[in-house]
C-alpha cells in the first residue's frame, strides 16, 4: 500500500522485550542516560561546571526553552505541529513592550497581548479543525502572517525593537520573585504545572491523548476534537506569550529574526522529540519534556562553556536530533493503527 | 570625544580628491545637480528595519532628491538567498551604480565582478567583499579592532590589577567585520600574554544568544574584565547579562555601532560601557557623495578602489560621556 509503511505483526523491538516495558520508554531512558554521562563528563572535565551558580544560569537560560516546548508537546500530543509557536512568541512580546514601552500599565499591556495571542491561535485552531488544512501548512501560513503583520504594521518595518533597562515591567520580568527565584523560572514552573493539569487533570487532556493515538477513532466516537483543538492551540500561544515576555525582558530587545533564523524552533522540535513524545502523537508528559530540555540545556550549556563556535553547537544538535529521530523511528515502529491521515 | 586619524582622514581625502579630478578634468567644470540627474542607483542592505540601514537610506534618499536621480532600495531582509536573488536582478536591470552592504566577505564576491565587469560600479558600504569594487566607504574594521583591543590591554593588562580575562561576541565569524575585528584584536593580544580570551563564540547578531553564552562565562570566569562585542545592537544582550549579575562595574563591555541614540541610553543605562561609533549619519552622507563622484565617472587613476573611511566616535561612559556624539533618526 502506497505511503504505508509495513511491519512485522510482533511491533516489539527486541530492546523492549529485554528491558520489559513500553517501547515509549525506552527513548527517555536512554537520553536520560546520555544526559547522565554528559553531567558526569562535564563535571569531571569543565572548570565551573558543577555549581550552584552555573544550575541557576542553566535555569534561567532553558526557561522561555522550556515554556515553548510545554506548548508544542501539548500539540504534538494531540497530533498537530506548531510551527507558528516563535512568531508567536515574538509577536506576544511585540504587544507588551510597544505598550509597557508607551506608559501604558503592565497588566493592560499583559492584558491586551493574552487576547491577541490566543486570537491567533483561536485561528490556527479554527483552520485545522473546520477548514481542514494540515496543521504544519496552516500554522507555517500563520508563522509568515503575525510577522509580516507585526513586523510592518507595528513595528514600521523595524526588525529589533530594543528595550530600556530601567523600565519597571522590564525589571519585574528579569529580576527575582523570590529570594534566588527569577521571574522566569518562576513562570516556567507555572506553565509546567498548567500543562501537567491539561493533560493529567482535565477532560481535554483525555481527548487530546485519544486525538493524538487515533484521530479518527476519536472524531467517530463523539469526542469534542475540534473544541479541543482550538483549546490546543489557544494554550501553545499563551505558553509562546510567556517566553516572548521573559526571553525580551532579559535580553532587552525583541528581535524578530529569532523567527527567521529557525534555531529556536528547531532546538523546541528536538525537545519534544528527545524527551520521547513521538511526532505521531498520542503520548509522554511533563517528565518528557524535562528529560529533552535537561538533554538540549546541558549540551548547550557545556558547549559555551567549551567555547564551542555557535555553528558547531548547531551541527552538534543535529546530529542529536537525527539520532534521536532514528532511535524513536526503531523503538515506536510506525504500523497501521498509527501510520494514518494527519501523520507528519 | 572625536577619534583623531590623521593618516585616514587624510587617504579619505586624497581619494576624495582624485575621484573629483578625474570628473572634473573629463568635463570641465562641472555640476553634479545637471550632470547626474536621472541616472539609476540600487541600493542593496543586508536588511532594512535597522537603524544603521534606516540611517544610511535616509541620507542617500535626501541626495538623490537633491540631485535627480533615483535611489531604489531592494530589502532582503536578512536573507542570504534573498539578497543574491535582488543582487543578480539588479545586474540585469544595469543601473548607473549598485551599493551593496556584505554580509560576508565571499557571499556576493563573484556577482560584484560580475557587476563591475558589466560596467555597473559597485560601492561597497560599511562591511567589504573579499572581491574589490570602484569604491568603498565604511568603517576601517582593522583600526577599530586594533584600537579596542589596545584599551582592553590597558584596562585589564598588566599593571591594571585585573584577571586579563576577555569574551569576545562576534556577529558570525565569517562576517567581514567579525573577521577583521578579531584579526586585528588577536594581533594585538598576542603581544600581551596576560590577556586571556576566555570565550569568543558568534552570536548570531542575536542579543538573547549573546546574553546566553554571556551569563554562561560569566559563571565560569566570575572574574571576567572585558567583554568585546563587535555590534553593539547584539552587545546590549550581553550587557544586560552582566547587570543581571551584579558586575557592571567590574566587567567593562565594548561594542561598535552606529551611534545613534539609543547606543547613548544603553551607555547610560550600563548596559555598554564604551562604544566605538562609525557615525551611521555620517556614512549616508559619505556614501551619497561617494554616489555623486561615481556618477559623474570618478574612478581611482591606477583602477584601484576609491576607499573613505568614516570618522569614529568613541562613546564613553563616565565623567567625558557625551550623548551629543549619537545621532538620531
Amino acid at each position: 500500500m502506497p505511503g504505508v509503511r509495513m511491519v512485522p505483526a510482533m511491533t516489539e523491538t527486541a530492546l523492549s522485550k529485554m528491558v520489559g516495558r513500553r517501547e515509549g520508554g525506552i527513548l527517555e531512558r536512554v537520553v536520560l542516560a546520555v544526559t547522565f554521562g554528559l553531567v558526569v563528563i562535564f563535571t569531571l572535565f569543565i572548570d565551573g561546571f558543577a555549581t550552584a551558580g552555573n544550575l541557576r544560569v542553566v535555569l534561567s537560560n532553558s526557561a522561555s526553552l522550556v515554556m515553548l516546548s510545554c506548548g508544542m508537546a501539548v500539540v504534538i500530543i494531540s497530533r498537530g505541529l506548531d510551527l507558528s509557536l516563535i512568531a508567536q512568541m515574538v509577536a506576544g512580546a511585540t504587544i507588551f513592550s510597544v505598550m509597557v514601552s508607551g506608559g501604558s500599565p503592565a497588566s493592560l499591556a499583559l492584558l491586551v497581548a493574552v487576547v491577541a495571542m490566543a486570537t491567533v491561535g483561536f485561528v490556527n485552531a479554527f483552520l485545522i479543525a473546520y477548514v481542514g488544512i494540515s496543521a504544519m501548512l496552516a500554522t507555517l501560513a500563520s508563522a509568515m502572517f503575525v510577522t509580516g503583520v507585526f513586523r510592518f504594521a507595528i513595528l514600521r518595518g523595524e526588525f529589533i525593537l530594543l528595550l530600556p533597562k530601567s523600565n519597571p515591567a522590564v525589571m519585574f520580568l528579569a529580576g527575582n520573585i523570590l529570594p534566588g527565584v527569577t521571574v522566569p523560572v518562576a513562570l516556567m514552573i507555572v506553565t509546567l504545572v498548567a500543562t501537567a493539569l491539561l493533560l493529567r487533570v482535565s477532560t481535554a487532556g483525555s481527548v487530546i491523548y485519544a486525538m493524538g493515538d487515533n484521530y479518527q477513532a476519536a472524531r467517530l466516537t463523539g469526542l469534542p476534537v475540534r473544541r479541543t483543538t482550538v483549546i490546543v492551540y489557544v494554550f501553545a500561544s499563551i505558553t509562546a506569550l510567556l517566553a516572548g515576555l521573559v526571553t525580551s525582558a532579559a535580553s532587552g530587545a525583541v528581535d524578530f529574526r529569532t523567527v527567521s533564523s529557525g534555531t529556536l524552533l528547531f532546538d523546541v522540535i528536538l525537545v519534544v522529540v528527545l524527551g520521547g513524545i513521538p511526532l505521531r502523537g498520542g503520548r509522554g508528559g511533563i517528565r518528557n519534556i524535562l528529560i529533552g530540555a535537561a538533554l538540549i540545556a546541558i549540551l548547550r550549556n557545556g558547549m559555551t562553556l567549551m567555547n564551542f563556535t555557535t555553528q558547531t553547537q548547531d551541527a552538534l544538535r543535529g546530529v542529536v536530533l537525527i539520532l534521536a529521530i532514528v532511535i524513536d523511528n526503531y523503538l515506536n515502529p510506525r504500523d497501521t493503527e498509527t501510520d494514518t491521515v494527519g501523520d507528519l | 570625544m572625536v577619534y583623531k586619524f590623521g593618516n585616514r582622514v587624510r587617504n579619505a581625502a586624497i581619494a576624495l580628491l582624485v575621484g573629483a579630478s578625474v570628473a572634473l578634468g573629463s568635463a570641465g567644470t562641472t555640476s553634479a545637480g545637471t550632470d547626474i540627474a536621472g541616472k539609476k542607483v540600487i541600493f542593496i542592505p543586508i536588511a532594512m528595519g535597522i537603524s544603521l540601514t534606516e540611517g544610511w537610506a535616509r541620507r542617500m534618499k535626501e541626495d538623490a532628491a537633491l540631485h535627480g536621480y533615483t535611489l531604489e532600495i531592494r530589502d532582503p531582509a536578512f536573507s542570504s538567498s534573498a539578497m543574491a536573488e535582488l543582487l543578480a536582478k539588479a545586474i540585469s536591470e544595469k543601473p548607473d551604480v549598485l551599493v551593496v552592504h556584505n554580509p560576508t566577505v565571499q557571499l556576493l564576491a563573484r556577482q560584484i565582478k560580475q557587476a563591475e565587469a558589466a560596467g555597473i560600479k559597485v560601492l561597497q558600504l560599511n562591511l567589504q567583499s573579499n572581491q574589490p569594487s570602484s569604491a568603498f566607504v565604511g568603517a576601517n574594521w582593522t583600526r577599530i579592532g586594533h584600537d579596542v583591543a589596545e584599551d582592553i590591554v590597558k584596562e585589564c593588562g598588566a599593571g591594571s590589577g585585573k584577571s586579563g580575562k576577555v569574551a569576545i561576541i562576534p556577529g558570525q565569524l565569517t562576517a567581514a567585520d567579525s573577521v577583521m575585528l578579531n584579526d586585528a584584536a588577536f594581533k594585538v593580544f598576542k603581544d600581551h600574554p596576560e590577556i586571556q580570551v576566555v570565550s569568543n563564540q558568534a552570536s548570531d547578531w542575536e542579543p538573547e544568544k549573546a546574553r546566553q553564552i554571556t551569563a554562561t562565562v560569566l559563571q565560569q570566569h566570575p572574574d571576567l574584565c572585558a567583554i568585546f562585542g563587535h555590534w553593539d545592537v547584539h552587545t546590549m544582550g550581553a550587557g544586560h547579562a552582566v547587570k543581571d549579575a551584579g558586575l557592571e562595574d567590574k566587567v567593562l563591555v565594548y561594542a561598535t555601532g552606529g551611534g545613534d541614540n539609543v547606543t547613548c541610553k544603553a551607555v547610560e543605562d550600563k548596559i555598554l560601557d564604551r562604544v566605538w561609533s562609525y557615525d551611521a549619519d555620517g556614512q549616508g552622507r559619505d556614501a551619497a557623495t561617494m554616489i555623486d563622484l561615481l556618477l559623474q565617472g570618478a574612478s581611482a587613476k591606477d583602477g584601484s578602489m576609491l576607499s573613505v573611511d568614516s570618522p569614529l566616535k568613541i562613546i564613553k561612559a563616565g565623567p567625558t560621556y557625551d550623548p551629543s556624539l549619537c545621532w538620531k533618526m
